[in-house]
């Protein structure tokens, strides 16, 4: 008899109905799955949470003698995608978009145009870590100070912009978020200068224009409508990282 | 991410159309028709407040900080636009308002507050945050004591951004006390008596256009008492928020 259990016969999409396939022998009925498998391509990004024990490649292989595939969720681990990938953190693109910022006389918008955060968010957590250093416990005040800054700075361009302006909040955040490199440096270096001097306010002027000229043409070169009022971009912009060089310096 | 693709930003200028027809489509659903024409009955498409160039900031810097070396007229151009009269966007017009430098002169003085509190040994963050809440209770209360005198004086029409606009002027005024008090020591009092004297004379001469444009009748003395009140209050507001060491 097929139906031992009484149970209605039950199509499974990948690997046919198993009451047809394994000729009746419902003890080698493979483990039940559920019933509606939604359509994913064989090496998808996030492994699907099923029951199946088989992966996909394999019941593509024939539907019969299912209960005799592979055995275990070991056999998803080499189709899954590394770790990395799949949160979306490239770090040889952040590593680029990096260095690009290390150039303070041009700006090489070519990597900055697709944005992505988490190089901002690693930068965010070498100045806290360099400001903890120096002893000041301000992890809230600096995202606090970011997010603000950044939404400061697109609100501000867009507006200048007019018609024209498609900066979006995520590029303007990312953007903001990398020229923080010259700032990261800056408390670096000025945990070895001497707290009370006209060389730290010096040292720091020096990185706040340089962090300004390096958001002032990346600004203008990933959105439209920011060249007639560059003058106007860079003077926010560097009122921005002024904010942040004063963390630093006092 | 052009959020200009949808059915409600049909208007297509300014970023507010565009960032409301965006989420409000996804936090207030049907609700978001109800918010954005209630936006544009409060304020008046704040893209004609941003359409300036350089040479329009550094002008009317001018006008602001010194006010008497201004020897043209004050009167703003209109110039008939579909059957109305409309002002000139800033861009043409040297006396329309602008929201670009109030806030620019308004993030400056954080900026100079934080160095002049750093300077003295005061600087925290929390610091830095308390003196942006002040100066935006600073602002807004000047923006309801001339909306407030405008509409006592029965001219109701006064678009609300343009009162904005001219109460964050004073915030100029006000870097360059704080910029006094870093640089020159005692002398700040004799800077900050001179720019809320400046400041004064900035609102009194526009004060007085705009009220003659907008109130119906010209009520003389209640007038001139009414632009002398808008000076005098100059002088506590600057007092206060630039009193950078104290609470």
């Amino acid at each position: 008899m097929t139906k031992e259990f009484g149970v209605p016969p039950v199509v499974f999409p990948s690997g046919g109905n198993p009451t047809v396939a394994a000729g009746g022998n419902t003890q080698q009925r493979r483990v039940p799955t559920a019933p509606f498998q939604p359509p994913r391509p064989s090496n998808s990004g996030i492994p699907f949470m099923s029951f199946e024990v088989g992966s996909a490649a394999a019941t593509t292989s024939g539907p019969i003698g299912g209960g005799t595939g592979p055995i275990g969720g070991v056999a998803n681990f080499d189709d899954e995608e590394p770790l990395l990938d799949e949160l979306g953190i490239h770090p040889d693109q952040i590593w680029k978009k990096t260095k690009s910022i290390l150039n303070p006389f041009r700006a090489n918008p070519t990597f900055h145009k697709d944005s992505d955060l988490s190089g901002p968010i690693f930068l965010y957590l070498s100045f806290c870590l360099f400001q903890l250093l120096a002893g000041k416990i301000q992890f809230g005040v600096i995202l606090g100070w970011i997010v603000v800054s950044s939404i400061f700075l697109y609100v501000v361009f867009n507006m200048l912009a007019g018609r024209h302006g498609n900066l979006d909040l995520h590029t303007c955040t990312s953007v903001v978020g990398y020229c923080l490199l010259p700032v990261v440096i800056l408390s670096a270096i000025s945990l070895f200068v001497p707290q009370n001097g006209a060389l730290r306010s010096g040292i720091a002027g020096v990185f706040v224009i340089w962090a300004t000229r390096a958001c002032t043409n990346l600004m203008v070169a990933v959105a439209d409508g920011g060249e007639e009022h560059r003058g106007l971009i860079a003077y926010a912009c560097f009122l921005i990282y002024t904010l942040f060089s004063l963390l630093v310096v006092f | 991410m052009n959020p200009k693709s949808n059915p409600f930003s049909s208007a297509g200028s300014g970023l507010i159309r565009g960032g409301l027809s965006a989420y409000g489509e996804k936090i207030f659903g049907s609700g978001s028709e109800y918010v954005q024409s209630n936006i544009s009955k409060c304020f008046s498409d704040p893209q004609y407040y941003f359409q300036v160039n350089d040479h329009y900031v550094r002008n009317k810097l001018k006008i602001v900080l010194l006010p008497f070396l201004n020897r043209g007229h004050w009167t703003r151009i209109t110039e008939p636009v579909g059957g109305r009269l409309s002002y000139e966007p800033p861009i043409n017009d040297i006396n329309a308002p602008d929201l670009y430098i109030p806030c620019m002169s308004f993030a400056t003085y954080l900026v100079l507050a934080g160095i002049s509190l750093g300077l003295s040994g005061k600087f925290t963050p929390e610091a830095l945050n308390w003196k942006f809440v002040t100066g935006m209770m600073g602002w807004f209360s000047e923006v309801m004591l001339l909306k407030v005198s405008i509409l006592s004086l029965g001219g109701g029409e006064a678009p609300l951004l343009d009162m904005v606009a001219y109460a964050g002027y004073t915030f100029t005024g006000m870097c360059v006390a704080v910029l006094g008090k870093i640089t020159l020591g005692y002398t700040y009092y004799l800077i900050i008596l001179w720019t809320c004297l400046c400041m004064g004379i900035f609102f009194i001469k526009t004060m007085n256009r705009t009220l003659l444009s907008e109130v119906r009748s010209y009520d003389s003395s209640k007038h001139h008492y009414l632009l002398l009140c808008t000076a005098l209050t100059q002088f506590p507001l600057m007092f206060c928020l630039s009193n950078i060491s104290g609470t």
